[in-house]
């Protein structure tokens, strides 16, 4: 009988460990854009952007683990300079070909998270693999922003922030005009994402 | 006597070179209007004008210069251009009456005649902004400036970045606030070749 109670005791002192909840979430692409900027021969900075991305990602609230996984579509690169006029090419086809993405070639460029940290209830940072040009390099990207709730029209349940980088493209043998063109790339990420 | 203290007191007066406003243009491939503004308090969106125009005048010695910037409204690009399947994209919505009315108001005016130098170096800009229709103060900060020959055409060129903030509200513009941002920043990166 004793025995019953203290095992019962010691059953019911176990901390009770909550099921994992795992959100899934997919990106808004109308509202995710990943924006960079890179230094212009000393004289101003260049910003630019992909138009076009998608991804998918988790959440666990109670296990604080997140991960992301993020597909950029680099043909989509967009700097504001994409008609040619009567030049051989604009930048942005420039920045198409293979002095610079290789969009021919590398039609994608990746992030995949390994890794996430939380400050409280918030995603404070997320650690991952960048593939760009087929070459794979560690990347942080730390939460400037992060909130989760209710759209307040459509009411759908949705994340959304700012994230921010830095990449050296030479890392990933993206090596055109270094350093007249800036090698670090600073990396801003607006993002949005819905509950599936 | 008399002479030669007013010819000693004429020798002490600062030495008035010639003043020398240089005039310059903005290369409107290196130099974008950008903006950010607050989604629904969950992101921020970002977007640029494709397209301005645009000359300075620098006075270095007399601590002057003037500015006067057109952007085309229609050129509004935020990375949602294309509407797919919907009745329209991003852009188009902002190029509508709701926010840029870029058909009745196709150019977005900034001119500034104020600039306040550290030495030599211009720091802050006083303008005023035109944007439907609606003139306004506008400061920008300059955060970074420099002049120096350009590494391969060997032109002088003055380039650099400025910051600022408005309210669109205070120009019409009031279309989704507070969902979508009344608080717009606002980056202007430059690059200006020597005319």
């Amino acid at each position: 009988m004793m025995r019953r109670i203290i095992i019962g005791a010691m059953i019911a002192a176990i901390p009770f460990a909550a099921p994992a909840q795992v959100e899934n979430y997919t990106i808004d692409p109308i509202h995710s854009f990943v924006n960079f900027s890179v230094d212009h021969l000393g004289f101003t900075t260049i910003y630019g952007r992909f138009d076009k991305s998608s991804g998918k990602a988790t959440l666990d609230r109670g296990a604080k683990k997140a991960s992301i996984e993020v597909s950029v579509d680099t043909a989509s690169v967009s700097t504001g300079d994409n008609d040619k006029g009567a030049r051989a090419r604009s930048r942005d086809e420039h920045l198409r070909s293979a002095d610079f993405f290789n969009t021919a070639e590398f039609p994608r460029m990746t992030f995949k998270s390994t890794a996430a940290t939380f400050n409280g209830d918030n995603l404070a940072e997320l650690d991952g693999q960048v593939t760009l040009l087929g070459v794979t390099k560690p990347l942080t990207l730390k939460l400037e922003r992060w909130k989760c709730g209710a759209h307040p029209f459509n009411k759908k349940e949705m994340c959304g922030g700012v994230a921010t980088g830095k990449v050296k493209r030479t890392d990933f043998g993206m090596k055109y005009a270094v350093p007249a063109i800036g090698d670090e790339i600073s990396l801003m990420i607006g993002f949005e994402a819905y509950k599936d | 006597m008399k002479q030669i203290v007013a010819g000693l007191a004429f020798m002490l007066l600062p030495s008035a070179g010639v003043a020398s406003p240089e005039s310059y243009t903005f290369d409107p491939r290196h130099t974008f209007v950008h903006f950010g503004v607050d989604h629904n308090d969950f992101s921020t969106i970002w977007g640029r004008f494709d397209r301005s125009s645009g000359k300075f005048t620098i006075d270095r010695q007399a601590k002057t210069g003037t500015l006067e910037v057109v952007v085309e409204t229609a050129s509004v690009s935020t990375g949602d251009g294309v509407r797919g399947d919907r009745p329209r994209s991003r852009d188009e919505h902002l190029r509508s009456p709701d926010f840029f009315n870029s058909a009745e108001f196709p150019r977005m005016l900034y001119k500034a005649s104020t600039v306040k130098f550290n030495g030599e170096v211009p720091v802050e800009l006083q303008g005023q902004l035109t944007l439907l229709g609606v003139s306004r103060p506008v400061t920008l900060a300059v955060d970074r400036w420099k002049c120096a020959p350009h590494a391969v055409t060997k032109r002088m060129i003055c380039g650099g970045n400025a910051t600022g903030a408005l309210k669109r509200s205070e120009y019409g513009m009031k279309w989704g606030i507070p969902a979508t941002g009344d608080d717009v920043k606002i980056l202007v990166t430059f690059e200006a070749i020597k005319d």
